[in-house]
């Protein structure tokens, strides 16, 4: 992916630009809004990461104008100001993710990479995925592994099923709370993993083969992969 | 030349007294206004001289209320309730006057046409005498007329010798030379009906006519001269009475409306002084001055007490800020402190150490992380922002969701999560803010309710205040010893015997912010009174007030 990072602290800067082309990403930095402007109307990119606030055009305004000239390239805030009015005001402008500082890389990689899968399969509307043997259908709410069928309660059939939309993807516990429970707060405690292990009894521990794995220090992931 | 009237029917052709001589030298007393200038009396009345005086007896009535500095007279001019006041009062004067349009109209218009009417039937009856019988008959009737003494004025000349013939006018009015064959008014002089007026018991009076040329034959050489007028004297002066009485009116309205304009305008301009004057000093650094209240109810006070709510608002939010502050000093400053100095001792360590050292760094920055979100969480909340729009919620869906979230998590700490939800009216309130206190009564139970087995959260209306609902989170663990109850829910505070376990010691206090800004009341209780020591349990009861 071709990412633009615009984001006036430097150092923040240049440790997100490292993670991402460790991640195999490549990676262009503006240092303010203007620039950042500027590079993202020259430029062909699958995602921007933009920081709030910054010197000569914040953030919303920055993007408000991409949006205005036609630019739907996925973009995520990463903001000092993390509650529910500013993240609004965030996908008000037109932002398709937000976070809040500080935040761990994982949970920014996990994110942008969303957001340019989210790209890459535009309105492709699909009501079956597939990992490997298991397979969900959203119309019909039926879970099968190896072609039998699993009951899974409704909210744990959600988080099967935001899983299995990003799969290949790591996924992170606040993405979970966010999207699954649509709630936006940082739980103490490890109520996420609790219910990720719960659903793991159900749909990996009958296998040989786990597709729900655990990535250290960052998620989760469904995928096929040995 | 001017003309007299002989009460007493003098001889035709007797001479003009020496009085006429200081008659003619005044200017006619009133000229009868065209009906269609029939606005404009009012404005001409202006110029008459009584209506001077009157001008400048009332005018200055009129000014003093504007007196005093002249700073202050000129803020009061330019308030807008004297604004306000001044169009009004120009409403009123225009309608004063379309008013006195209207009943001159009526009343005066509608005579002065009768008068006019009355005239020409009276020529015309002369001419139709002049026509059939001759000029003897028509000095006849003329004599006659003249004769009455109803108010018709009537005169019969021969011409061109000049000659009166008939009539109870000594001359013709000098006025009657410049008005054609149109209707014209002339002033004349009359002995007064009452005799007693002693030597000069001659009036002026006023009078309308219109003279009409008779013929015998289109070219016949001589002809007369026919004048018919009526006395309109008593309608004149009450019509010059009607004018300055609505004139005065008019006068007395505007100076009315300016006191009271003024007056108003003062006593606002006093009030918002106060508020001035306030603010002023809050901008000066007292941010504890409020607006004096008049207790008047009106809607300027419901201004200044709008304005005293928001400034207690500025304060709290800048003594939570001030707190913030001194809060963030005191606990980050530590952490701070450890860190750098673990840092500095790895730098002189082997590998094993340093790893060792980063590994604990890590972990308390990702505790001041946590610290600072909540800090700034609650400093959010309690100056009303990040609540989000605040509507109606079901505070049972929202337990249930809590339930359901928490409940795996609970039952591996080795607690049964135990939901009892009544049917309870929703209230206004955030579902992320309210979500977020359940959660922290949750994990703050899960925490520190040591040795318990049991959380219970419990939604229902409230039995003991009407129209509130409340929400009671209970657990079977130590709970909280009743004097140190008031201190847990300020920021910081974690009992001597919880320093071991982890967390920021906000929980309580981000559910208490959560709890203000919703106006519910926060209670922690023990959960069960009677038992042991280690078994009473915490009991925090939020009561929100039903919508």
């Amino acid at each position: 992916m071709r990412i633009l990072v615009i984001e006036d602290d430097a150092e923040a800067a240049a440790y997100v630009a490292k993670g991402l082309r460790e991640a195999g990403h490549v990676v262009d930095h503006a240092v303010d809004g203007q620039a950042g402007l500027n590079m993202a109307s020259a430029g062909d990119y699958d995602a921007y990461i933009i920081d709030r606030m910054l010197p000569k055009l914040d953030g919303v305004s920055l993007l408000t104008r991409r949006r205005e000239a036609g630019d739907e390239t996925p973009a995520l805030f990463l903001s000092a100001l993390g509650e529910v009015d500013d993240r609004v005001t965030g996908f008000k402008a037109g932002g398709d993710d937000y976070l809040v500082k500080p935040y761990a890389f994982s949970e920014l990689l996990a994110r942008v990479e969303a957001l340019g899968r989210r790209r890459a399969a535009p309105a492709n509307v699909t009501t079956r995925y597939a990992v490997g043997d298991l397979e969900i259908d959203v119309i019909t709410r039926t879970v099968r592994r190896a072609g039998k069928k699993i009951d899974l309660q409704p909210r744990e059939f959600r988080l099967l099923e935001y899983l299995m939309r990003h799969a290949g993807q790591v996924v992170t516990r606040t993405m979970l709370l966010e999207n699954v429970w649509e709630y936006h707060f940082d739980p103490q405690t490890n109520v996420i993993d609790v219910h990720i292990s719960r659903l793991r009894s159900k749909i990996d521990k009958d296998f040989e083969r786990p597709l729900l794995k655990t990535v250290r220090g960052a998620g989760y992931t469904i995928d096929d992969a040995a | 030349m001017t003309t007299q009237l002989d009460a007493s029917e003098r001889p035709i052709g007797a001479e003009s007294r020496k009085l006429s001589k200081r008659a003619s030298a005044r200017p006619p007393l009133w000229k009868f206004p065209p009906s269609k200038k029939a606005g404009a009396p009012a404005k001409k009345s202006g110029v008459r001289p009584a209506l001077k005086g009157l001008d400048k007896k009332d005018a200055p009535g009129a000014k003093p209320a504007a007196g005093g500095a002249r700073g202050s007279a000129l803020r009061l001019l330019r308030t807008s309730s004297f604004r306000f006041a001044m169009a009004y009062v120009v409403v009123f004067a225009i309608a004063v006057g379309v008013l006195g349009v209207y009943i001159y109209n009526a009343t005066f218009g509608v005579a002065s046409r009768q008068t006019d009417a009355l005239i020409n039937q009276e020529i015309e009856v002369l001419a139709d005498v002049f026509a059939k019988d001759g000029a003897a008959t028509l000095r006849r009737v003329v004599r006659d007329r003249a004769a009455w003494r109803d108010g018709g004025i009537y005169m019969l000349i021969a011409a061109p010798s000049g000659a009166v013939l008939a009539g109870n006018l000594s001359a013709l009015p000098v006025e009657s030379l410049s008005a054609d064959d149109d209707f014209f008014n002339f002033s004349f002089e009359r002995q007064r009906a009452d005799p007693s007026g002693g030597a000069d018991n001659i009036e002026t009076r006023l009078g309308r006519g219109k003279i009409k040329r008779f013929r015998a034959s289109p070219d016949a050489q001589t002809f007369f001269l026919v004048f018919v007028g009526r006395d309109v004297t008593d309608r004149e002066r009450l019509l010059e009475r009607t004018q300055r009485l609505i004139f005065r009116l008019a006068l007395a309205t505007v100076a009315v409306g300016l006191v009271i304009g003024l007056g108003f305008s003062r006593s606002l301009l006093r009030q918002v002084d106060a508020v001035n004057r306030t603010a002023r000093a809050i901008r000066g650094g007292d941010l504890s001055k409020r607006i004096a209240l008049t207790g008047a109810g009106d809607e300027l006070e419901d201004l200044a007490v709008n304005l005293n709510s928001m400034l207690d608002q500025i304060e709290r939010l800048m003594t939570g800020m001030r707190e913030v502050s001194d809060n963030i000093a005191h606990d980050l400053r530590s952490p701070l402190t450890r860190i750098k100095a673990r840092l500095s001792a790895a730098m002189k360590g082997d590998d094993r150490e340093k790893e060792e050292a980063l590994r604990l760094t890590l972990d308390e920055t990702e505790s001041m992380i946590a610290t600072f979100n909540a800090l700034l969480s609650i400093a959010r909340i309690e100056s009303g922002e990040g609540a989000g729009a605040m509507e109606a919620v079901d505070l049972v869906a929202i337990a249930q969701e809590m339930t359901e979230l928490y409940e795996p998590a609970a039952q591996e700490a080795g607690f049964e999560l135990v939901l009892d939800a009544a049917p309870s009216p929703p209230v206004k309130g955030s579902r992320a803010l309210i979500s977020q206190a359940i959660a922290n009564l949750f994990d703050n139970a899960l925490k520190y309710a040591v040795g318990g087995s049991k959380i219970e959260i419990r939604v229902r209306p409230s039995a003991t205040a009407k129209n509130a609902v409340e929400l009671e989170v209970a657990d079977n663990g130590p709970g909280v010893p009743a004097e140190d109850r008031e201190h847990v829910l300020q920021r910081f505070v974690r009992l001597e015997t919880s320093r071991t376990t982890s967390g920021s010691g906000l929980g309580l206090s981000l559910v208490a912010a959560i709890a203000r800004a919703h106006r519910a009341s926060l209670t922690l209780d023990d959960a069960h009174p009677g038992a042991d020591a280690a078994a009473r349990g915490l009991l925090v009861t939020i009561r929100f007030p039903a919508l």
